[in-house]
Order: C-alpha cells, then structure tokens, then sequence
C-alpha cells in the first residue's frame, strides 16, 4: 500500500490547506492575543505545524509495518513509544537549529518551552498515529472489497464455464444417445441414467447460492458425473478413490473438481481404446485437505497442450480465495497425468 | 435394389453400436457384416471387407472417422455419426454428405440409408468429395498429428516427430525420426496445417522442422542448402523465398 498523502493528491491538499489554516490561527492568537512578537510566531507556528507535520508524515510506515492484527499489544506499545521519542528528538532538534539565529542566548524563552514542546510531539504522534490507521483501515477496507468483487466476477465465470461444459455437447448429447440406446434394452437404467443426469445437472445450476461446500457433497457429484459417463464408457472408464473418512467434512470451492475429472476424461478415455484408470486420493493434513487425481493417457496419440481453460481458470480462483500461489499443481509423467490440488481449512480437520 | 447393402458400423460406445443395430436390423436393404469400436480396426475391416456402406462415427479413440477416410484403399458410401462437432458439421453441409445428429430417430436413419441408395443407383460416390473435404479443415488452426498406412499398419505422427517433407508428385514423403511415410496430400496442405513457428516451407519440395536444422550454407551465390541434426547430415536445397522464411523465424 502507497503513502496515503502521495498516494491521493485531494488529501495531500487537504492535510496541507488544514496545517495552513491551523497555522494562521496560531499567528493570529500569538500576535494579538498573547502579544509575541512577530518572528517569536512564526518560528513557534513554523516548527509546530508545519516542520512537524513534514516529519509527521513518516509515521505511515511505522504503522504500516505493524499491523494490529500481527503484532501483540505489548511490542506495539513498545515499538510506538521508541518511534516517537526518536521522532521527537529529531524534531525538536531541527527546531532548536531553526530557532538559533534569531534568538539571543540569554533568552531562556527556549528552555522554558522545552517540555511543552515535548509534550506537544508525543501528542501529535499519537493523533497521528489515530489518523494513520483509521486510513489504513479504510484502504484495507476498499482493497477487500475491491478483492471480492474480482473474486466474484471470476467466480461468475467459473460457473459460467462450469455450466458450459455441464452442457458440453459431446457429454450432453452422447448421455442422451445412450438413454436412448438404453430405452430399447434396459428401460430401467435408461430410468436411472435419466435421473442421474438430471441431478448432476441440478447440482451445477443451484451451486451458485454458496461458495464453500461440504467435500462429500462435491464428491457425491463427481461420482454423478464419472457414473453417467461409465454408462456411456464401460469397462474403458475405471475410477478408483481412497478417501480418508475425516476429510468429508473438509470445505471446498463449489465445482472446482469437475472440471479436473472433465479433463482426464477428455484426454484419458477419450483418446484410447485401452482401459482408463482415474484414481483420486485425499488426505488431511494438519488444516490442509490434499486431494490428488491422477489418470493414464494414451501417449501415442495425445499430444498435451498446455494448460487448458478449464485447469486456468481453476488456478485463478484457488488464488483468489486463498491468496497463495501453487496451490495447484500440474505434473505429466510420461503416461499419465497428475493435478494436485490443496485446499487450505480454518480449522484442522480431524 | 436386388441385392443387400453390406454395411459396417464403426462407433466406440456400446450403446450407441446396439442402437444403432437395433434400428438397421429390420432394414429391408440392409445386411450387417461387422462392427468396429475404434478407427484402428474400422480401416482394416473396410479394406478387407470392402462394405458397401460405412456408419461412421467422428469422435472416436486413436484416429478420429475423418483421418479414416484418408487411408481407405476401398472406397464406401458413408454415413457420419457425430454427437457435435460444429466444424464437420459445416463441412458436411458444403459438402452435401448425409450425417446423423445423435441422438438420431430410426426415420432420419431411414432417409439417410435412401440418399445412399440413390447414390449407388446413379453411380454417385461422394468418398472422392470427402477426401476433398479432409484437406481443407475450417476453424482448425494447425493439426497436431498426421495418420498413415504402410502396407497394413497405422501410424500416427505427432507433428513434433516430423524432421521434414519431401514433395512427390501427388504424394508427400514424411520423414520421421524412425523412418519415412507416404502420404496422399500436398504440399500446400501442410504449408496451412503446420504451424509457422516450427515448419518452414524452404523449397517447392521441402519443409523443414526448425528445431532440426544444424547449420545453413552457402554454396553459390545466392544459393543456400540447409544441413539437418542426423547421422547423414541431410542437405536439402533452399530456395530465395525460403531463405528469406528461414532468417525471420530464426532471427538472424
């Protein structure tokens, strides 16, 4: 985050226009009310308001890189305290050069103001210090919300793509081309397939009301969809899953797996006429759920290209939620294909 | 029609193969003699089976119903199945060739099996507008892989194995790392489908992969031969205009 005065021209004026206004008051009642003289109150109004808030400034960064939240009360104490006395000491320093030429040295009028003007920089460091991270609280504030709107509108996007490979063509059309084929010989299971289909579909289409969903449940569809397209597959397509029993309470981003099981089919089972093993495992990790996909592919006739839609649009999404980068990973041995992805938890899961 | 028309079904899902049985199996004009669940067999059967009609699905594992076409030595009528493929779909209908949406009604099949008839009665075979067809492909931006046939085995190329083409007449010879393959395409067709950046098109009779040229020279004036990364050190003739792709691409 940018200096908030540097940053933003309009409080840039602002801060300048209000020590501006602060300094005449102080001329005003220094002159024609206490009676000082004239160079006395310039020299006094110029080193309070305005040589201070120059120095001022910089106690920015002593909150920037101290954030309430990191950082315990005690330290924060502690650091603020030395900031200031550092940051007064310079300032009066400065103060005291300014003031040398035009003051006689038997003039104690400085000593005498020696404790007031301490108090006074210690002051201002604390109102200071109320300002600066009431701006950095807004910023935050803006940037987060400015964060999820971005995440939102990718989310959006995620359904969108979701809801389009839903209705991939090939998937839809060749599902109905077997219900079909299955009305003549097996009505029943032309029956299920149906429903299977139809909850499948159902599923996608109502999973923009959450973001975060039970893990059994986005397993439940991933099972939905690999049972649909077995119907169509057979014996080609064969899907196996270790999946430790605490994980199904874990969270995880709405339909982020079908489209990882989308694509090993894709480029798995489509592309060969060779059985197909899709073999996905998932482990708990401390608050980490660790889910891996892995899936032959048939090397001789598929040449991979790089990352797809799909897996980019994934890594997107995983990024913004989480804020961390590699969280998932992509490895192509020779004849087969592993995504790994890690779902970071609040809480451990256990 | 006095005699049946033999058909072959080549389609790799179970269930549409069983529908689709299922409707020819009443056909009056109709006589299955086998089916196929990949491309890999369906070119073999074709060949040896010389069927007078084909279902043909598109999307299918190995090579696809469209690189098929491109092997037969034994040319029948055929009908395409496809789920969706709007490219193809916009080809057929330049085309004119009859294909089934699936899922498809027996009454659709029904008119398809009586275009195909009609064909055969007046001496029609669209196999020769096909082949037409697979060498210009819409919307396609280069092709990842070439099929071929020597004698009875399939290979599929990945373009990546390519080192070069050599022009024959009518034909293309495609050297490999392990070995060379005709092919029955033009040069122009892989000029379009292979992608700039690796191939070059050097010579009237040469492209080259970029990433197996060794060195370049000049061996008259104005004339260069490029010398490829093999045990033979291949030299091939390049011409002005070649030269000239070969300094953009490589950047000297």
């Amino acid at each position: 985050m940018k200096h908030p005065l540097t940053n933003n021209y309009r409080l840039l004026l602002f801060y300048a226009l209000f020590w501006g206004v602060i300094s005449i008051i102080n001329i005003a009642l220094n002159v024609g009310w206490y009676h000082q003289p004239l160079t006395y109150s310039l020299l006094d109004t110029g080193t309070n308001y305005i040589l201070y808030p120059l120095l001022g400034s910089s106690i920015w960064y002593s909150i920037r890189y101290n954030s309430l939240e990191v950082v315990t009360i005690g330290r924060l104490l502690l650091f603020h305290f030395i900031a200031a006395s550092i940051l007064c000491a310079i300032w009066v320093y400065i103060s005291f050069v300014i003031y040398r030429p035009f003051i006689s040295e038997d003039d104690n009028r400085l000593v005498n103001d020696l404790p007031f003007k301490i108090f006074l920089g210690y002051l201002m460091y604390v109102i200071y210090l109320v300002f600066f991270y009431a701006v950095n609280y807004y910023q935050s504030l803006k940037e987060k919300i400015k964060k999820e709107v971005e995440y939102k509108t990718l989310l959006r996007e995620a359904e969108l793509q979701a809801l389009k490979s839903q209705i991939n063509p090939h998937f839809l059309f060749n599902s109905l081309n077997s219900i079909s084929s299955l009305t003549v010989s097996n009505p029943e299971m032309a029956q299920e397939m149906v429903i299977n289909l139809s909850t499948f579909m159902r599923y996608s289409l109502m999973h923009n009301e959450k973001e975060m969903v039970p893990f059994s449940k986005e397993l439940e569809n991933i099972k939905l969809y690999l049972g649909i397209e077995k119907v169509r597959f057979g014996k080609k397509l064969n899907a196996e899953f270790e999946i430790d029993s605490h994980c199904f309470e874990a969270e995880i981003p709405n339909m982020i797996l079908q489209p990882l099981f989308e694509n090993a089919i894709k480029y798995g089972v489509y592309e060969t006429t060779n059985q197909v093993t899709i073999n996905t495992t998932c482990v708990c990790e401390g608050n980490l759920l660790k889910i891996r996909i892995i899936n032959d592919y048939d090397a001789d006739t598929v040449k991979r290209k790089g990352e797809g839609i799909g897996l980019r649009n994934i890594r997107q999404r995983m990024e913004i939620l989480y804020n961390q980068p590699d969280l998932l990973k992509i490895i192509n041995h020779k004849t087969s294909f592993e995504v790994q992805l890690i779902i970071p938890q609040k809480q451990a899961v256990s | 029609m006095s005699e049946k028309l033999q058909t072959l079904i080549i389609e790799d899902e179970e269930l549409a193969r069983n529908l689709l049985r299922s409707y020819l199996k009443d056909q009056p004009d109709i006589e299955i003699i086998g089916e196929c669940e990949n491309g890999f067999d369906g070119v073999k059967a074709i060949n040896e089976k010389k069927p007078d009609l084909v279902f043909l699905d598109i999307q299918m594992p190995k090579i696809t119903g469209f690189e098929m076409i491109e092997l037969l030595d034994h040319k029948p009528q055929i009908i395409f199945t496809t789920a969706y493929d709007q490219y193809a779909l916009k080809a057929f209908e330049l085309n004119a060739v009859d294909y089934l949406l699936k899922p498809f009604s027996k009454e659709r099949m029904q008119k398809a099996i009586e275009k195909v008839i009609h064909h055969i009665q007046h001496n029609e075979n669209n196999i020769e507008k096909l082949e037409e067809m697979s060498n210009f492909r819409p919307g396609e931006e280069f092709i990842d892989r070439v099929v071929v046939k020597d004698r009875h085995k399939i290979h599929i190329i990945t373009v990546d194995k390519i080192r070069y083409i050599e022009s024959l007449d009518d034909y293309v010879m495609i050297y490999t790392h392990d070995g060379r393959h005709m092919k029955q395409k033009t040069m122009k067709y892989f000029e379009t489908y292979l992608d700039p950046k690796n191939f070059i098109r050097i010579h009237r009779s040469f492209i080259v992969q970029v990433d197996n040229i060794a060195e370049i020279q000049q061996y008259e004036k104005e004339s260069y031969v490029v010398i490829l990364k093999d045990k033979d050190k291949t030299k091939l003739k390049v011409s002005k205009s070649g030269y000239k792709k070969i300094k953009e691409v490589l950047h000297f």
